[in-house]
């Protein structure tokens, strides 16, 4: 610790620090313009100039370290004459034309006038700049505003990764711009907004909404595009949202926001919003569906008519052919309480444990490979402790920066900021392979034999962690004669990686410990996904990457409460908390709280419940929030599937592909409307706060579900009898979750109350004093040890072949979010990102004879056929092409198969083998 | 890689040899650029767009520096870059008189360059010289207590 005097007053401060860091500690304020504390210090604008006595002239207090007894004073009149000077001197470079209604974010004027300036008298008369200089649909450039802080120019750099910003030219002609004078987009910007986010003047500003007026109110609430659980401000006029402002308390990512956070909101105001409950015409009358195709003209009603219909028809169906019948497709973009509140639905009201949801499509092999090898299916370790310790993170089928844009941004700073080495496996080369030591481009299917060979060169040069092995570890033996089948040369073969990149890939992460592991639906979505995932956890274990800071495996989830629809039992085979169905203690313990008999009877997972209705085992459905027309293997069979479904209850906040085969839509609530809370890909359980009224009579949808509940079990049919948890009278989403706490441990500590209050919790947080969580398996596994379990390699269940020639990988890009129902609503996105695009590699392009005239491709499944721009780059290789299911017009889910991991029942989304055709 | 003209494939051979030679780390930045504005004239966003792969550095990096210096130039010039040094010291001891004598002559502004492409000329900040002012710089030709008359005769040196 230093002492010094700021302002005659005694301040203990940090050795380190700097005076303005002392100073913002000892509650002082010292006026600033180019400094930010998340961005490097420069002194450039010498706002923060303060007097150190014994010092030569005024001193920067962003820059000087504080020392022994030093004595600063920080306002007096020649300091703020001196700030008089610099504020005039950028002011006279300064031009404002008077477009934008709210400046409450700037703080020149800010500081101009609280040295009594008045900023339009001071400032340039003309401009010198262009006025929206750039086109980028969502930043609005004016540099007759810019001071030359260099906060975008650093925010660009050391938060975002991307260096789109820089200071051209010198002298009086000096100005910002982004890459060689070029458009934004060119210059490679991602449109994250940081560089708005840091700008103190207003020469950077949010394009859609330059003309707002100041927000009445913001509301801090969870991001719901992806799991990264980023919190923002919703800025709230007239009950409309109407712009995203960075909240630097975010936990998770500070003043950081991805396009899809910042910019993605407009959908909420959409015009195609379901505000009303729909019902098929004929159900209304009374007479028989169309056709098994034409369900028929859509009727609006209201909320009595659409849920006693849904109530009548569930349990008639229920009645009728038993409640295996019906399938619950709960959504990971909806709240932990609406998931709850499904999983209930499904197991009490219906008496099924049918209750599934997009987990199965992207991460139930790693909940299901990781609760078997380590005893809990989660992300071990947090974000921000892989930032601040890992010494080397090994990336394997994740695309970090477009899929988790705030994460991926994060470990592009621990590669910039602290040399971090990083290992990429991809078949692709993704753009995180930029900052990678080593980028390992492994054919799709072969990850096992990979991550195998990487073991066996560790037991070959001995790097093993004995230690660990043999005190938190078992079943090494048989892992050892597994890893034994996979030596470099053949591994090679498979995987088409040079056996030296082998060898150098197990030195970096050898050498830089401790290594996190971090995947995605590169290693889930095969036929072997669980066991991709035990030859990762594997690989930790045998490198004792478990329980530390910076270690672990890592499994990205992809929405925004995937990790907490799976924690509240929206999987076939567990309660909420993961109580097994199958476990006699906890089929007692629910049938006690929710007062009813229960099936101890596995379900049906949405690849097995929508198939089902073929086999007539599946009569009805009841869906929230999911489009399995988009999102599903094989479309043309879940059209088929659907068609010939008695009953499909769906709730939606749009009409989407599904809808076409729903019989009822009732209308539901974004994440703006409601309160509830989301977990995110860390286990971080965050408020969700509604910020304005549902709109129309849409209703949230915990609420709706409720009510449904309560309808379904007025029909009779299932004996509910009074038991604690029996109930579905919920005052409000907060009571649903001191329900949830009761029931499943992992969340017995959580409450609305203590987020409401700035705790920042993980789970397991068992008891309400309990802190969360961050870290998994300190000092010992949730199972006790943890067990190797080896993983074979075999080949996709599908490969090219003469007739399909080609391999196709699918997935998506960072300016949509999956089935495309929200971002394809948002005008700007679709402005940077409006149709699909296959990406072609140079070589196979050159061979279909693409060029600017025939710039489309067909693909060829077994299953259909797609037409799209090609997008030509070398981010594919030869021979791999790769598409989105982001548009209903090209959708990649035409071509995938319904090939299923036997265990996880995920798809091969990742491998089908397709012919391609050169169309125009 | 994407197909390129036979314009940009002699410029990226031309880099990388540049690179090859000097070095790929940051600190060779300045040194690399100035050798590829000799070699080319100027430095074009394919060579930025190379050097930014060959030596890991952000395009934007190198447009910062390349714009920085007068002695680079991310603009095609003429064959030869007179430099007029616009210092107090130079402009004191006749320089305003020498700079309208060369900008008549020429028929150029200064940042522009001839129509037949052989002069660009530039203005500067003090060359280091100040005893022999005024002072223009000629490619690397530098020539001190000029005048007005000699301006005509200096020109008449280069093809």
């Amino acid at each position: 610790m230093t002492k010094l005097t700021i302002n005659g007053i005694e301040v203990q401060s940090e050795s380190n620090w700097t005076i303005l860091k002392a100073a913002e500690h000892a509650g002082v304020t010292i006026p600033t313009l180019c400094y930010h504390k998340d961005l490097s210090p420069t002194g450039a604008c010498r706002m923060c100039l303060v007097n150190v006595k014994g010092a030569k002239g005024l001193t920067t207090a962003c820059t000087t370290p504080v020392s022994e007894g030093m004595e600063v004073e920080t306002e007096n009149e020649v300091l703020a004459s001196s700030r008089r000077s610099v504020l005039k001197l950028l002011l006279s470079v300064y031009y404002d034309q008077g477009y934008k209604p709210d400046d409450t974010d700037n703080d020149l004027y800010k500081w101009a006038r609280f040295y009594g300036l008045d900023p339009h008298k001071y400032m340039a008369s003309k401009p010198r700049y262009e006025v929206d200089s750039d086109p980028n649909p969502f930043i609005f450039v004016d540099l007759n505003k810019c001071i030359l802080c260099t906060r975008c120019v650093r925010a660009c750099s050391e938060i975002q990764g991307r260096f789109v910003w820089g200071v051209s030219e010198r002298g009086f002609e000096a100005h910002v711009s982004p890459g060689m004078e070029e458009d934004m987009i060119d210059a490679r910007c991602e449109s994250c907004g940081a560089c708005v986010a840091y700008c103190p003047t207003g020469a950077l500003s949010l394009k859609p909404t330059i003309s707002v007026q100041p927000a009445e109110k913001k509301v801090t609430t969870t991001c719901a595009y992806c799991g990264v659980g980023c919190q923002f401000d919703l800025n709230v006029i007239d009950d409309t949202v109407v712009k995203v402002t960075s909240n630097p308390l975010a936990p998770a990512n500070g003043m950081h926001l991805c396009v899809k956070g910042r910019f993605g909101f407009s959908y909420i105001h959409h015009e195609d919003r379901l505000t009303k409950p729909l019902v098929r015409e004929y159900l209304l009358n009374g007479t028989q569906r169309p056709s098994k195709s034409d369900r028929g003209k859509w009727v609006e009603t209201d909320w009595d008519t659409a849920l006693d219909l849904v109530a009548k028809k569930l349990a008639d169906t229920r009645d009728t052919y038993g409640p295996d019948s019906i399938g619950v497709l709960s959504s990971a973009k909806c709240t932990n309480e609406e998931n709850y509140l499904m999983n209930k639905f499904a197991r009490q009201v219906i008496g099924t444990n049918n209750v599934d949801h997009c987990a199965r499509l992207c991460h139930a092999s790693t909940v299901a490979g990781l609760a078997t090898t380590l005893g809990s299916g989660a992300m071990t370790n947090s974000m921000q402790d892989v930032y601040e310790a890992a010494n080397s993170i090994f990336v394997i089928g994740s695309n970090t920066t477009e899929q988790h844009p705030v994460f991926g941004a994060k470990m592009r700073q621990a590669v910039l900021n602290r040399g971090v080495k990083l290992v990429v496996a991809d078949p692709r080369k993704i753009e995180l392979c930029e900052f990678a030591t080593l980028h390992l481009q492994q054919k799709p299917g072969t990850d096992i034999a990979l991550v195998n060979g990487l073991m066996y060169i560790i037991l070959e040069k001995g790097y093993e962690d004995k230690q660990f092995i043999e005190e938190r570890t078992e079943n090494f033996d048989a892992l050892v004669e597994n890893v034994k089948q996979y030596p470099p040369e053949k591994v090679s073969k498979i995987t088409g990686i040079p056996v030296d990149q082998l060898y150098e890939a197990v030195e970096i992460i050898v050498h830089n410990a401790p290594m996190a592991v971090f995947w995605a639906m590169g290693i889930t979505q095969h036929t072997v996904g669980v066991h991709n995932v035990f030859s990762l956890a594997d690989l930790q274990l045998m490198l004792g990457n478990f329980g530390k800071p910076g270690a672990g495996v890592n499994p990205l989830r992809g929405q925004n409460n995937v990790q907490g629809a799976c924690d509240m039992g929206c999987l076939v085979n567990v309660y909420p908390g993961y109580q097994a169905v199958t476990a006699e203690a906890s089929q007692q313990k629910f049938e006690a709280a929710w007062g009813t008999t229960l099936s101890n009877k596995v379900g049906k997972t949405v690849t097995e419940i929508i198939p089902g209705v073929l086999e007539g085992t599946t009569k009805a459905l009841y869906i929230l929030g999911e489009n399995p027309m988009m999102t599903d293997p094989d479309t043309n069979h879940i059209r088929h599937c659907l068609e010939e479904l008695d009953f499909l209850a769906l709730q939606e906040i749009f009409p989407t592909e599904t809808s076409k085969y729903a019989d009822v839509l009732l209308p539901g609530v974004t994440f703006a409307e409601k309160t509830g809370t989301f977990t995110s890909t860390e286990r971080r359980v965050q408020m969700v706060r509604q910020a304005i009224t549902p709109r129309g009579e849409s209703r949230p949808d915990w609420a709706v579900t409720a009510d449904l509940a309560k309808r379904v079990i007025a029909q009779g049919g299932r004996q509910i009898d009074a038991a604690p948890y029996a109930g579905w009278d919920y005052a409000d989403s907060g009571e649903v979750m001191a329900e949830i706490a009761a029931l499943t441990p992992s969340y017995g500590g959580i409450s609305h109350e203590r987020l409401n209050a700035g705790e920042t919790l993980c789970w397991p947080c068992p008891t309400s004093t309990h802190p969360g969580t961050p870290i998994l398996h300190i000092g010992k596994f949730t199972r006790g040890k943890a067990t190797f379990l080896p993983a074979i390699h075999l080949d996709p269940s599908e490969l090219p072949d003469e007739e399909y020639p080609v391999m196709m990988t699918t997935g998506r890009v960072i300016y949509h979010w999956h089935s495309g129902e929200q971002t394809r609503r948002v005008k700007e996105l679709m402005e940077i990102y409006g149709e699909p695009l296959i990406e072609v590699s140079y070589e196979d392009a050159a061979q279909l004879g693409l060029n600017e005239e025939v710039n489309h491709v067909k693909v060829t499944s077994r299953r259909g056929t797609i037409t799209a721009r090609a997008w030509v780059t070398d981010r594919v290789p030869e021979g791999l092409i790769y598409g989105t299911f982001h548009f209903p017009e090209a959708n990649v889910n035409t071509l995938t198969k319904a090939a299923l991991d036997p265990i996880a029942k995920i798809p091969e989304y990742k491998v089908t083998a397709v012919r391609i055709e050169a169309v125009n | 890689m994407p197909p390129v003209t036979i314009n940009e494939e002699e410029t990226i051979l031309g880099v990388r040899r540049i690179v090859k030679r000097i070095g790929a780390t940051r600190a060779d930045l300045i040194p690399v650029l100035q050798a590829v504005t000799n070699e080319f004239g100027f430095i074009s966003q394919p060579a930025m767009e190379e050097l930014s792969a060959l030596m890991n550095l952000p395009t934007k990096e190198i447009h910062s520096v390349a714009t920085f210096y007068r002695m680079l130039s991310t603009q095609p010039r003429g064959r030869h870059v007179i430099q007029f040094c616009e210092s107090a010291p130079c402009h004191v001891v006749g320089g305003r008189e020498v700079f309208a004598t060369l900008k008549q002559a020429l028929a150029l502004e200064p940042g522009q360059t001839s129509p037949d492409n052989k002069w660009t000329l530039l203005t500067t900040s003090c060359l280091g010289v100040c005893g022999m002012g005024p002072v223009i710089l000629i490619d690397t030709d530098m020539y001190g207590n000029v005048t007005p008359e000699q301006v005509k005769e200096i020109l008449s040196r280069y093809e």
